[in-house]
């Protein structure tokens, strides 16, 4: 499915970071609100209102369970992949702080895994920061080195939201399960709806998805949780962060929003239906914006080549500076930059960093990020608008 | 991210950029790209009088902005150390975070470069042009 950009906005290419709620989606969520549609509370055992709701979000539990290969007491709704990675990792390291108080993770997780971890090196935890190789990988035998006798947690994403590398999540259960004690998280955000994800096959403990990255709509999300001993003595345990009505197995109270989950259980489903034809689609225009950046020359693709998935492409411009570059593109080219925008001053991507390149090129690096409504217009837009901008930056600098 | 109005234009427009050559033309240059901020200005002397000044950066769009101004503004002025304006008055001029303030003193510098090897290299050309403080 692919449609023209309207003319007075510029041209969306950054799916990575959000996508526009699927207008069946859209319809499905809005059945859940009003006087005439299911309204009501899903908690509410006592009358039809609440009996409706709560088939609903059941529905919605067991369509994203099938589209991540999970079992639907394995869901538990969240507020987005945000709170499931702090569910995750605060809720294992409180449940299981008797028995270690060491996690494992890489430099270039989201800020919603490191940003944790650090509060819980402030806790008292070690905490081992894994670096990436040159192209971003992370390599099971380096999970498996760092581990030590107290590890609890490891947890690693499954693809990169700033370069599209994707983990050996296989491998690196493998290193957890003969380790023993260390469970797995795997922060899903960017693969589900995207990859063939199948949580029992991955071998992960616990599991963050975020609706919004797969047309669904912003605020809701979900934590698997597996039920599987995976070869230890019971399955992984959680200690709950919230409480408050004993909703999600009373590990995340709160009032369920039907609305929400139906949202996401309805976009999970239909990009599970479309994965395939969208991931070969979404390749060829991935190498179509790459092949029409590459005449511009000093251009740097980050991230392994062939272990990224089809719709991201991130490429540092030498020559140029980040923020000059981004302003250049503003207006024509929505994209983001590789570096985080604190205050005025801007910061290098420290993903880009990790991957060993420099300051200047971590700044000058654009991440694009391709989806269902992107399109050859879309993408041949982008090549015209960057190459202009690089090109005229690359004048005014002497380059 | 957001500039005002005299940023943008600047930085889109950058009127001045480029480089200048032959006689009676002075270079200098300040800051670093690999620090994420150069800058260059040529300047071209008919005895103390600016005729043109031409500008290189690369650096963030204040930069860029900055010192499109800085050459705008110099064509028909009398060489001299300092910037037609204080690093304070380009400051607000162009909506310059103060975090920033210090890519404005790289322009300031490299301006100051130019001027000095204008006095340095022709100073048989130039009747001692005044040097006035530093803002």
């Amino acid at each position: 499915m692919t449609a023209t950009a309207p003319m007075s906005r510029s041209v969306y290419l950054d799916y990575a970071a959000t996508t526009p709620v699927d207008p069946r989606v859209a319809a499905a969520m809005a059945q859940c609100l009003t006087r005439d549609g299911e309204f009501g509370n899903p908690a509410s055992a006592s009358h039809d209102y609440g009996d409706a709701a709560r088939v609903l979000v059941e529905a919605a539990r067991a369509q994203v369970a099938a589209s991540v290969g999970a079992f639907p007491k394995e869901v538990v709704w969240t507020s987005g992949a945000t709170e499931a990675n702090n569910l995750a990792i605060f809720g294992v390291a409180e449940y299981y702080c008797e028995s270690g108080r060491h996690i494992v993770t890489a430099r270039t997780e989201h800020k919603a895994v490191l940003d944790p971890c650090r509060e819980l090196e402030r806790r008292g935890w070690r905490v081992t920061y894994l670096a990436p190789d040159g192209g971003g990988r992370i390599h099971p035998d380096r999970v498996a080195a760092a581990l030590q006798a107290d590890t609890v947690l490891v947890s690693i994403m499954h693809v990169n939201n700033e370069t599209g590398v994707i983990q050996d999540i296989r491998g690196i259960a493998a290193s957890c399960a003969e380790h023993g004690g260390a469970r797995l998280h795997v922060d899903a955000a960017q693969s589900a709806g995207k990859l063939d994800v199948d949580f029992a096959q991955l071998g992960a403990d616990l599991m963050s998805l975020s609706a919004h990255k797969a047309y669904g709509p912003k605020g809701v999300g979900a934590l698997l949780v597996s039920s599987r001993a995976r070869g230890r003595d019971a399955a992984v345990q959680l200690r709950a962060l919230q409480f408050g009505g004993g909703q999600e197995r009373a590990l995340r109270a709160g009032t369920v929003a039907t609305h929400q989950v139906v949202g996401m259980g309805l976009a999970f489903e239909l990009a599970r239906a479309a994965l395939e034809s969208e991931r070969e689609r979404l390749a060829v225009l991935r190498e179509r914006l790459w092949q029409g950046l590459t005449p511009l020359g000093g251009v740097i693709r980050n991230g392994h080549a062939e272990h990224s998935v089809p719709h991201l492409l991130n490429v540092s411009f030498e020559g140029v500076e980040g923020e000059s570059l981004l302003a250049a593109v503003r207006g024509r080219l929505a994209v983001s930059t590789g570096s985080a925008c604190t205050s005025a001053l801007q910061e290098p991507s420290y993903v880009l960093r990790a991957l060993g390149r420099d300051d200047v090129l971590s700044e000058s690096s654009l991440r694009f990020g391709l989806g269902r409504f992107s399109g050859e217009p879309e993408i041949d837009a982008a090549i015209a608008v960057v190459t202009q901008a690089v090109s005229r930056l690359r004048r005014l600098s002497g380059a | 991210l957001t500039y005002n109005e005299a940023t943008l234009r600047y930085f889109e427009n950058a009127p001045g950029a480029g480089v200048l050559g032959g006689p009676g033309t002075f270079r200098g240059a300040a800051g670093s790209r690999a620090h994420g901020t150069w800058v260059q200005f040529d300047v071209q002397l008919n005895a103390r009088i600016i005729q043109a000044a031409r500008f290189l950066a690369f650096g963030c769009p204040h930069t860029i902005a900055v010192s499109a101004w800085v050459a705008e503004q110099a064509a028909g002025r009398e060489l001299r150390a300092v910037l037609p304006e204080t690093v304070q008055q380009l400051s607000e001029r162009f909506a310059v975070p103060v975090e920033k303030r210090g890519r404005l003193l790289i322009v300031e510098d490299a301006w100051i470069a130019a001027v000095r090897d204008g006095l340095a290299r022709g100073a048989a050309a130039i009747e001692s042009p005044p040097v006035g403080p530093m803002s």
